[in-house]
């Protein structure tokens, strides 16, 4: 494995120092489930590790009325603990809890998953679902992304050089609300999704839907919403009509390819399958 | 060597290892410290081999950056048993229960359950499978170890 130095800083603006002055070379760090595999693979060789577990406040969660704020280093498992994001954010809830293992959910970050931009990442599918934003911190100073406009390609993200995320702020759905995420695997755990769907639809006071999210991982080569599957079902009511026919919509919009872990038609098909699954439970 | 020294706490002990910013945590405990108890499987966080719990959590070694480990309190399976020697609950219901073969991932299994009875003392058959789903046994077939983890919580709850 290569040398590199290791950075503890205590505060956000210490971090940012540091990238800044060490330039490219340098790669931030959270809970080191991706990076250090790909330290020990070579994928990566940086120069400075620079982490942000040691900088207070940032894996924290907070809860209000309008919706929940994640730092970045909250733990995959500590969104599986807490039961106020299982009630309000049960999509993203069943993303996190499917992580990996429980040691790999330990440590594994929210924000990792997100700025990791794999597109099978399943936190990130789950996040699209509810117009999150990322907060991030750089050299310029702080500036809101919309999740929707963050991931740019495999292992690409809107980060700016010296960029950190800082928290991902997401909006708790007001109306009735249905929302899944189901991630399509072989076993039951430790296994990458061969696809990730995620919708949530939300209700006005006629039971007609008011909002609607579609989002796939292994879809494409990000996380990505479905516009098309989406408008398919916004303004009319949840009938089994309209909700086959957003599914419809959305395995013909989906950018699926084959690959060792699963076949395009086989993707496609259970695009098909799985938002009627979820959203009328069939 | 230069490096860094890292301290800590293992098994209610203080500790101070020597570490290259480069080595895991498993690399200290095993090397630094002659903890050999937590194996090396896959080095890559896929089969719990590895497993030791941190500030109460199971986490794999061998991704744990050991400079992360400076000011916490860790348990490996060297500090299951009771000073004495006698067994936890868990390591006589593995013995008991025929959870063991090889024994190459007891050490992760035991410390799995362990952080999960430690915060969850009766759980359902599903939280077992759940907290034991990153521990990869090439021998038992897994239904023994569930079993015995069944039965280590029943008698420490008494
Ligand atoms: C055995 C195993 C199983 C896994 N299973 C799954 C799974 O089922 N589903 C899944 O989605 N993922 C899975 N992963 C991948 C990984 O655990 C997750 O993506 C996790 O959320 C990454 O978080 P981390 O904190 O460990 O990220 P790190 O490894 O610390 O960082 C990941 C990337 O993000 C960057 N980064 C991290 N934090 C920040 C920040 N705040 N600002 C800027 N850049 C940052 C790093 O530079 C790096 O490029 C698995 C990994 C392993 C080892
Ligand atoms: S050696 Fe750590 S998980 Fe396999
Ligand atoms: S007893 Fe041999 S691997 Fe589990």
């Amino acid at each position: 494995m290569a040398r590199f130095a290791y950075h503890r800083p205590a505060t956000v603006d210490e971090a940012l120092g540091l990238l800044a002055d060490l330039g490219p070379d340098a790669v931030p760090v959270a809970g080191a489930t991706d990076v250090w595999v790909n330290l020990r693979s070579g994928k990566l060789a940086p120069r400075a590790l620079v982490s942000l577990r040691a900088v207070p406040g940032l894996a924290g969660l907070d809860r209000s009325d309008d919706g929940l704020t994640l730092g970045a280093c909250a733990t995959h498992a500590a969104v599986e603990d807490d039961s106020w994001i299982a009630g309000r954010l049960p999509a993203l809830h069943m993303a996190c809890s499917q992580v990996g293992s429980r040691q790999v959910r330990n440590v594994g970050t929210v924000g990792g998953n997100l700025c990791n931009a794999a597109p099978s990442a399943d936190a990130a599918v789950a996040l699209l679902l509810y117009d999150a934003v990322c907060r991030v911190e750089g050299p310029g100073g702080g500036r809101d992304v919309p999740l929707d406009g963050f991931f740019l390609g495999p292992g690409r993200t809107a980060l700016a050089p010296g960029e950190i995320l800082t928290g991902i702020r997401v909006p708790v759905p007001r109306g009735r609300t249905v929302a899944g995420y189901h991630k399509l695997t072989r076993r039951k755990a430790m296994e990458l999704p061969i696809l990730g769907v995620g919708v949530r639809v939300t209700l006005d006071d006629g039971g007609a839907v008011s909002e609607a999210r579609v989002a796939l991982g292994v879809a494409g080569p990000t996380p990505v919403r479905c516009p098309g599957a989406e408008a398919a079902l916004a303004g009319g009511p949840l009938t089994a009509e309209r909700v086959e026919a957003a599914a419809e919509t959305a395995a013909r919009e989906a950018r699926v390819r084959d690959s060792w872990r699963g076949q395009a038609w086989y993707r496609r098909h259970m695009i098909r399958v799985l938002i009627p699954r979820i959203l009328l439970g069939c | 060597m230069d490096g860094v020294v890292v301290r800590f706490t293992v098994n209610g002990e203080a500790a101070a290892v020597r570490v290259e910013p480069d080595w895991t945590l498993l690399r200290a405990l095993r090397e630094g410290l002659e903890l050999t108890g937590a194996k090396e499987g896959c080095g890559a966080g896929e089969c719990g081999a590895c497993t030791v719990i941190v500030d109460g959590r199971a986490v794999n070694a061998c991704l744990f950056p050991a400079v992360e480990a400076e000011g916490a309190a860790i348990t490996t399976i060297e500090g299951v048993a009771a000073a004495d020697g006698s067994l936890h609950p868990l390591q006589r219901a593995f013995l008991d229960s025929g959870a063991v073969q090889c024994g190459f991932c007891t050490p992760g299994m035991v410390l799995s359950a362990k952080a999960l009875l430690d915060r969850t003392p009766r759980p359902t058959e599903d939280e077992i499978r759940t907290a034991l789903a990153g521990n990869l046994c090439r021998c038992t077939g897994y239904v023994q170890i569930i079993e015995a983890v069944q039965a280590a919580a029943e008698e420490m709850s008494g």
